[in-house]
């Protein structure tokens, strides 16, 4: 953020009054807002009337367009999912909700196999323009089959475009771009980034969003924090934690962090990630996703086969460390990227 | 001068007490009448806080501190 | 049933069964001496649809071509009984840039958006995007439908199951149609399903179920008819179950060695035994039957050599359409 800007704390732009919602908020404010304004879209999945979606994504859909276009489905993720897709190719624009991310598994065939390859087997005549919608991410004690991130399978996978906000101004901004893109996005919100009442949050859960109606571009990172000594490219809750960390280092060890904020995963902003690596010469990884064959091992890929040489040390990740995430509170913290793991992460990349 | 109250969600237990979760504005901030102020919990239920007045925000209570059902948290001048 | 009906089935199992041949001629030909399976023209699996074209005709005609179809990877005659553009088609199934699909998804992957055709090679896959656009036209103006086809084996995975439910529940107007053809690859009914009918499923999931017997398009037609007219009248879903015949192997290259009445199954063809009714009906002649074989191989042949003559996508493009 450049010194010349004026913008409060929060993200407000100078005159313009703040606005603080949380990222839930502002992710039910982006929906409704393309809903009032294209009758196509439409909201599909468990607990997303009535109740507002489980960690409050659809909080308020229900009240304002009624059950015609917010639909609550029986559990069956393969038929709403899939059906979700047959809408799409007939010209709706259907937002379907897979409540955890970790449910994948028994929907993963209408996800992979039709929603992202169907553009693609056709030749390009039939678009899929949905919006697939996930809770992620661990912290609360949720243990092995509902506090996954996954969101480096989903990537894995061609045909679907990957995003996952930090912060609810981006949160609101990708999901109206998501809705608005002809192409089958698959959105995952962090359970910790949602500012919801009954979990521990992050402060910058709750932040300034615009009033109107606005798109965050897809496949670009931002900047979250420029800085000299070494990047740190992460996503989603660990960019708070990150954040955090670059705040306590600077005063307490005089180190200057640069902070990228990943917002989308396919497609990647290699090009900000590598202009920020040539400029500091040394990078960290924090993925909240599983270590080994992901987003974290890609990143050093393309650095690598790109100019190994732009490293003057070699990377340090901090992801979940191949094992599934424990139930007991002293474990789970053990194995998630928490600030105390990133810090050490960031001496050990300093010192070599 | 208009008193902002935390919201009673528990009629079974109306001296149970909340927690105010998220104030959404700051001491001191302009605020519109109707504006959303802050998220409130009792127990399982959580509840908004919206603005009766149009004005300056003192807040009363602090976020993650706990409130009685019916208490003034903030009054809008 | 009026004649014109049944010479127009007639006229679309002889085009469907002409079709089938074509293809199994030019799949074959350039795989000698030995069969392997990634050679030739058109290489890759191939399943084909000899002795199910009654499912097709009979339950097609009484489609429009704004209504949707979902097939399974034996698709061929359904798509051609929905009219399919046949030469995109033929060109897709060789893998060609005139094809359907530019020849990115080959003959278990067809689409046609100008009928509302798609096709998945996953079983019991194509039935959630039928619901899905079923719930589109019923939002819309119209009576529109959608059908999803698939087969007995299929009707035991879990999506089947998943569908039937949302479909009857959200009373959308779509048509399952089960392709009994007795042989899910190499496994018979008796062997996969705990009960004799999928028809009987119907009933549990909330809609009304049919079982259709012989093979025998007169009564497909008929019972299809109803199945459709109930879903355009908003009365919401139907199942079918069609016991049917597969002719040929699970796919070709199947030496179908489990097949134990395998000598006996030439002579249940139901496109010689319609034309002999027919034939005993007054409806058709000798004369008639030939001009319309006729008409079919030439068709046919039109379309293959369309094929053959469109181009072989470029490798340079090969990364293109993954997103619009």
């Amino acid at each position: 953020m450049s010194a010349t800007e004026t913008t409060t704390a929060s993200g407000a732009q100078a005159g313009q009054a703040e606005r603080r919602l949380t990222t839930a908020r502002a992710i039910s404010e982006g929906i409704a807002q393309e809903m009032e304004r294209d009758p196509g879209v439409v909201v599909l999945g468990e607990d997303v009337g009535a109740y507002g979606g489980i960690f409050g994504a659809t909080g308020g859909l229900l009240e304002r367009f009624g059950p015609d276009r917010v639909l609550d489905t029986p559990i069956s993720e393969t038929a709403f999912i899939g059906l979700g897709i047959g809408a799409a190719v007939e010209g709706m624009r259907p937002i379907v909700e897979l409540m955890f991310a970790d449910f994948f598994g028994v929907c993963m065939d209408q996800i992979y196999n039709h929603m992202a390859k169907i553009h693609f087997e056709s030749g390009g005549n039939v678009k899929v323009p949905m919006v697939l919608t996930m809770a992620a991410g661990g912290g609360y004690s949720d243990a092995e089959q509902h506090s996954q991130c996954l969101w480096g399978t989903f990537a894995h996978l061609p045909g679907m475009k990957v995003v996952v906000p930090s912060n609810p101004a981006d949160a609101k901004g990708l999901m109206i771009s998501a809705i608005r893109d002809d192409n089958p996005v698959v959105y995952v919100f962090h359970k910790g980034v949602m500012g919801l009442p009954w979990m521990a949050k992050n402060p910058r859960s709750i932040a300034h969003v615009p009033e109107e109606p606005y798109e965050t571009p897809i496949g670009k990172a931002t900047v979250a924090r420029e800085g000299t000594d070494a990047t740190v490219i992460t996503l989603s809750l660990s960019v708070h934690h990150t954040l955090d960390v670059a705040d306590k280092m600077a005063k307490q060890d005089g180190v200057d962090l640069e902070v990228i904020d990943l917002r989308s995963l396919v497609p990647l902003d290699t090009e900000t990630v590598l202009s920020s690596v040539a400029r500091t010469g040394r990078l960290l990884v924090v993925d909240e996703d599983y270590q080994s064959f992901g987003l974290s091992g890609e990143i050093a890929a393309r650095v690598a086969e790109t100019d190994p040489g732009l490293l003057r040390a070699p990377l340090r990740r901090v992801a979940v460390p191949d094992v599934p995430i424990p139930y007991a509170r002293s474990l789970e913290q053990a194995v998630l990227p928490t600030p105390e793991r990133i810090e050490a992460a960031v001496h050990d990349l300093l010192k070599a | 001068m208009a008193d902002v109250l935390f919201p009673r969600l528990s009629e079974a237990e109306p001296d149970a007490e909340g927690v105010l979760a998220t104030w959404f504005v700051s001491d001191g901030d302009q605020v519109a009448s109707g504006q959303l102020l802050a998220e409130v919990m009792v127990e399982k239920v959580s509840g908004e806080v919206l603005a009766p007045a149009a004005g300056l925000v003192r807040l009363l209570v602090g976020e993650d501190q706990t409130a009685r059902q019916g208490e003034v948290i903030a009054r809008v001048s | 049933m009026d004649d014109k009906t049944r010479l127009d089935l007639y006229r679309v199992m002889v085009l469907s069964r002409t079709f089938e041949e074509a293809i199994l001629r030019e799949y074959h030909a350039d795989k000698k001496p030995a069969f392997d399976i990634g050679a030739g023209l058109v290489p890759g699996e191939m399943h084909l649809s000899a002795g199910q074209e009654p499912v097709a005709a009979g339950v097609c005609a009484h489609l429009r071509p704004e209504d949707a179809v979902t097939a399974t990877h034996r698709p061929h005659h359904v798509a051609i009984a929905h009219g399919v553009d046949l030469e995109k088609m033929t060109a897709e199934i060789f893998g060609r840039e005139g094809g359907l699909g530019r020849g990115r998804g080959g003959h278990m992957h067809l689409f046609d958006p100008n009928v509302h055709f798609s096709c998945s090679g996953i079983i019991a896959e194509g039935l959630p995007p039928a619901l899905g656009q079923a719930f589109a036209f019923k939002r819309g103006e119209g009576d529109r439908v959608a059908v999803a086809f698939t087969g007995e084996g299929a009707a035991n995975q879990g999506a089947f199951h998943e569908s039937l439910n949302l479909a009857a529940l959200w009373k959308l107007p779509v048509v399952f149609v089960v392709e009994d053809n007795d042989w899910a690859i190499s496994v018979p009914r008796d062997v996969s399903t705990a009960i004799p009918s999928n028809a009987d499923r119907a009933a549990a999931y909330g809609m009304p179920g049919q079982r259709i017997a012989d093979n025998d398009v007169d009564a497909i037609y008929t019972a299809a008819g109803d199945a459709v007219a109930r879903a355009r009248a908003g009365e919401g879903p139907t199942l079918l179950e069609i016991h049917t015949l597969r002719l040929w192997g699970h796919f070709e290259g199947d030496p179908q060695a489990y097949r134990p009445e395998l000598a006996d199954v030439p002579g249940k063809d139901p496109i010689p035994a319609y034309e002999q009714r027919l034939t005993e009906a007054g409806v058709l002649d000798a004369a008639a039957a030939q001009a319309i074989k006729d008409e079919a191989s030439a068709r046919v042949e039109k379309a293959i050599a369309f094929a053959k003559a469109s181009p072989v996508p470029a490798p340079e493009t090969a990364l293109q359409y993954v997103f619009t």
